[in-house]
């Protein structure tokens, strides 16, 4: 005689890995008709029976939500296997046993296979399997562990005895609440009239949930009927059928594992939480984001310095020999060609190239920030501390993002129901600070505040989120008065060591878009500038004009008086900020063209042999200081502490704040003062961020909000920078 | 007396401030693979939504458009009466 025998449960439950236990090599795998979900079939020889066993698609229920889910529950009704083996994972039990409440509705020979109870015992979970059978109504339970065998005999014999002796299993009547009992007794006379091939009792309950795929299947009168019941629940309770049925196994669960499961502790408090306790506190939780923060932009700011000189050197130094050499050789030196690759070419990208170990740097840490679970917990203090403040919630996570890049920041925003969060958030996101806007900070840092250079960087994004909450409280005070939206429940997933690779791979992503922007957008930013630089409109010859008579220092001089109460009113600094709406990295690209006139000061030719030995020597003394700053990171941090000093680290004998300047930082400290150079910081921050950016916001908002934001943010930048000028001057600093 | 599940969404209407999921389940005495169970049940009912990213996963360019520098953390909230349906892709 053949038997069918199927396995069902959960995903992950270890039910492939039974099912290719019991049935070896002898399986047979395919598609279930007209769907895509993959059909296994296997047999064996058991007790002189021939038996099929057939692995059912992991569901969680029995509804009829997904392919999954109706795949399992017509099998069991069509095909009426002999027995059906519930696999469990014995580590997870409760989830497991909604599945298996719902099989015993159905009232199928059932047999438990408590699979993975290595794992439950090694987190002290212990089953008490007798209890749990006899409160299952006498369902064989088996412990297992799949992986290895264990229990397998054990199952092998229940389940041959399940599916050869029906009766030994009573089905399972789960009391659902007077209300819906009346319900099912009114409806079980019309399911038994209408003779249909499912169990009376599991149809009445199905049809009550409204199960859509049921309620076509049966007589329109019976449906009907059955919609008038669920309706009259609903009106008795004032819950709907299905939420009380579904409460009803939720609270069969809690009774059946109480005495049959014991835990060390109910929902023991593991590391992540002690650590949350700290680092996701109302208070503490903002403090630390603040405290790490700072941390991060020391190391970022300090750490990338040494390569970033060494690259900058490489650039000013042996490529443009080597570029010019090449020339030379075609007889183009002195032409516009010349001045285009040198001045346009090298001095714009090689200009922003040299801020790779930068954003190399910051991705670093923010990497292990996001791997380690931290950014999570950053996140959800963030937005708390928003909600605090009576802002809209919700919004720090979009504004999170923004810290990457402005333009998912503000299509982030559409994860945000209503639109007017959406608009709220979409007009702070563009004040969170950029990774694009860091190269600009880093040069005025290295420029004006040497090793203190991260205190800036970190100032300037923390005036970024201040900023962005005073245009939040704005907005919701004056524009946008609606009752604020309540809040997230979120996931805060366990705190993990980093993974390396995980780690490697992000850089490298991040990176690797950074240099593509370098090829493409700010190559073709770079050229247009030297064009604009190049064209003279008092006379001269193109390519051999001084930057100021060109066309681009003539449109520049027009509105630089714009910018003189905030103190860099000078046509360089305004051309530089024009350059800026195309993306915030070919600000640098335009400094780097305008301040520092490479072709006018082309570095003198040496042997190649020499070019390899200083690249090689540079680059080596660049890495040992780069270790030696990743050392300081330590005493800077604790030298912030009032009393503290610790000594820092200094493998080569340098005397302080002696890195070696490039020659852009040398040419802003004599056109910039150190208040003039954070008054344009500040510009830089809080100005329109790009025009890929604008075009998002468009996108997303529409015309004429863009125009408000554009307009908005350049207002605020302005009065920002004249704030910041004109208080530095009043307190003397200036 | 009120259901365990009407109790999960009350937590959700209740809430002055962001909760974490492990956090809630501590409150609601209840497993948090249960109560995840119990949160899709609420999803799906249309009461709640999870808040998925701006479709990225399911764009053409996987992300390459946007890489956002976090990755946010799955995350639910009350669905609106005139909640859209999947958010669009990032990449416009």
């Amino acid at each position: 005689m053949t038997l069918t025998i199927c396995l069902a449960g959960n995903p992950n439950a270890g039910k492939s890995t039974i099912f290719n236990a019991l049935t070896g090599a002898r399986q047979h795998v395919g598609n279930w008709p007209g769907k895509t979900v993959e059909k296994k079939e296997g047999r064996l020889s058991l007790s002189g029976h021939e038996v099929i066993i057939v692995d059912l698609p992991g569901t969680y229920s029995l509804s009829a939500f997904s392919a999954e889910e109706i795949i399992t529950r017509d099998f069991i009704l069509d095909a009426q296997p002999d027995a059906v083996v519930a696999v469990v994972d014995a580590a997870n039990l409760e989830r497991n046993l909604y599945l298996v409440l719902q099989l015993l509705e159905m009232h199928v020979p059932l047999v438990l296979a408590l699979n993975m109870s290595d794992v439950a015992e090694s987190r002290a979970i212990r089953i008490d399997r007798q209890t749990l059978s006899e409160r299952l109504g006498g369902v064989p339970v088996i412990p297992m562990v799949g992986s290895r065998a264990i229990g397998l005999d054990a199952l092998k014999a229940a389940m041959m005895r399940a599916a050869t002796d029906h009766a030994a299993i009573p089905p399972l009547c789960l009391d659902l609440g007077a209300p819906v009992e009346q319900e099912i007794a009114g409806l079980l006379p019309l399911i038994e009239r209408e003779a249909t091939p499912y169990p009376p009792r599991w149809l009445a309950i199905k049809l009550l949930e409204a199960d859509e795929d049921l309620l076509s299947k049966v007589p329109p009168a019976l449906a009907q009927a059955a919609q008038q019941a669920a309706d009259r629940i609903s009106e008795e309770t004032g819950e709907d059928a299905d939420t009380l049925i579904a409460d009803a196994r939720y609270s069969c669960i809690g009774e059946l594992v109480r005495g049959a499961v014991s835990r060390a502790a109910a929902n023991p408090i593991t590391v992540s939480d002690k650590l949350d306790r700290v680092l996701a506190h109302r208070v503490w939780g903002v403090v630390i984001f603040l405290a790490l923060m700072w941390v991060v932009f020391q190391f970022t700011a300090n750490v990338s310095a040494p390569l970033l000189d060494w690259i900058d050197g490489l650039f000013s130094g042996p490529v443009t020999r080597w570029t010019v050499a090449i020339l030379g050789a075609f007889g183009l030196n002195g032409t516009w060609f010349e001045s285009l690759l040198v001045d346009g070419v090298i001095g714009g990208v090689g200009g922003v190239l040299v801020f790779v170990p930068v954003l190399f740097a910051l991705y670093f840490a923010i990497a292990v920030l996001e791997d380690s679970g931290y950014m999570a917990r950053a996140a959800f203090v963030m937005d708390r501390f928003m909600q605090k403040l009576g802002l809209h919630g919700k919004s720090f996570l979009p504004m999170l993002v923004g810290f990457g890049c402005t333009v998912p920041g503000i299509y982030a925003t559409r994860t945000l129901e209503n639109p007017d969060d959406r608009k709220i958030t979409g007009f702070l996101t563009t004040f969170m600070s950029c990774g694009a806007r860091l190269p600009v900070y880093v040069v005025f840092g290295s420029a004006f505040f040497g090793a203190a250079s991260g205190n800036l960087v970190f100032a300037l994004y923390a005036i970024g989120i201040g900023v962005a909450v005073l245009t939040s409280l704005l907005l919701t005070r004056l524009v946008f008065k609606g009752k604020p939206a309540a809040p997230f429940v979120m996931e805060l997933p366990p705190y993990r060591v980093p993974n390396p690779r995980t780690v490697a791979l992000y850089i490298w992503g991040h990176t690797a878009e950074f240099l593509r922007r370098a090829g493409t957008v700010i190559l073709a930013a770079s050229v247009v500038i030297w064009l604009l630089l190049a064209i003279p409109v008092n006379g001269g010859q193109f390519a051999r004009v001084n930057a100021g008579d060109s066309l681009f220092g003539a449109i520049s001089r027009v509105i630089a008086p714009v910018f003189a109460p905030a103190g860099f009113g000078q046509w360089e600094a305004a051309s530089s900020l024009m350059a800026g709406f195309v993306s915030k990295e070919t600000i640098v690209s335009a400094m780097s063209q305008i301040y520092t006139n490479a072709s006018d000061d082309l570095p003198a030719p040496q042997p190649l042999t020499d070019d390899a030995r200083d690249i090689a020597v540079g680059l080596g003394e660049a890495l040992v200081l780069t270790g030696q700053e990743i050392v300081n990171i330590v005493p800077r941090t604790v030298n912030v502490i009032p009393g503290m000093h610790m000594p820092e680290a200094n493998l080569l004998n340098q005397p302080p704040d002696t890195g070696g300047d490039t020659a852009l930082e040398t040419a802003l400290r004599a056109a910039f003062t150190p208040l003039t150079a954070l008054a344009f910081n500040v510009f830089v921050l809080l100005y329109v961020p790009c025009l890929a950016a604008v075009a998002a916001m468009r996108q997303e908002f529409g015309t004429r909000w863009m125009g408000l934001q554009m307009a908005y943010t350049l207002v605020v930048a302005w009065l920002g920078a004249i704030v910041v000028y004109q208080a530095g001057l009043f307190l003397g600093i200036g | 007396m009120m259901t365990v599940l009407r109790q999960v969404l009350q937590t959700f209407e209740q809430a002055s401030a962001p909760l974490s999921l492990a956090q809630m389940a501590r409150d609601l005495q209840v497993e948090p693979a249960i109560l995840d169970d119990m949160i899709a049940y609420w999803v799906r009912k249309g009461k709640l939504r999870e808040v998925t990213e701006a479709g990225c996963d399911s764009c053409g360019l996987k992300g390459d458009c946007c890489s956002p520098i976090v990755k946010l953390p799955r995350r639910y909230e009350l669905a609106a009466d005139d909640a859209p349906g999947k958010p669009p892709c990032c990449c416009g």
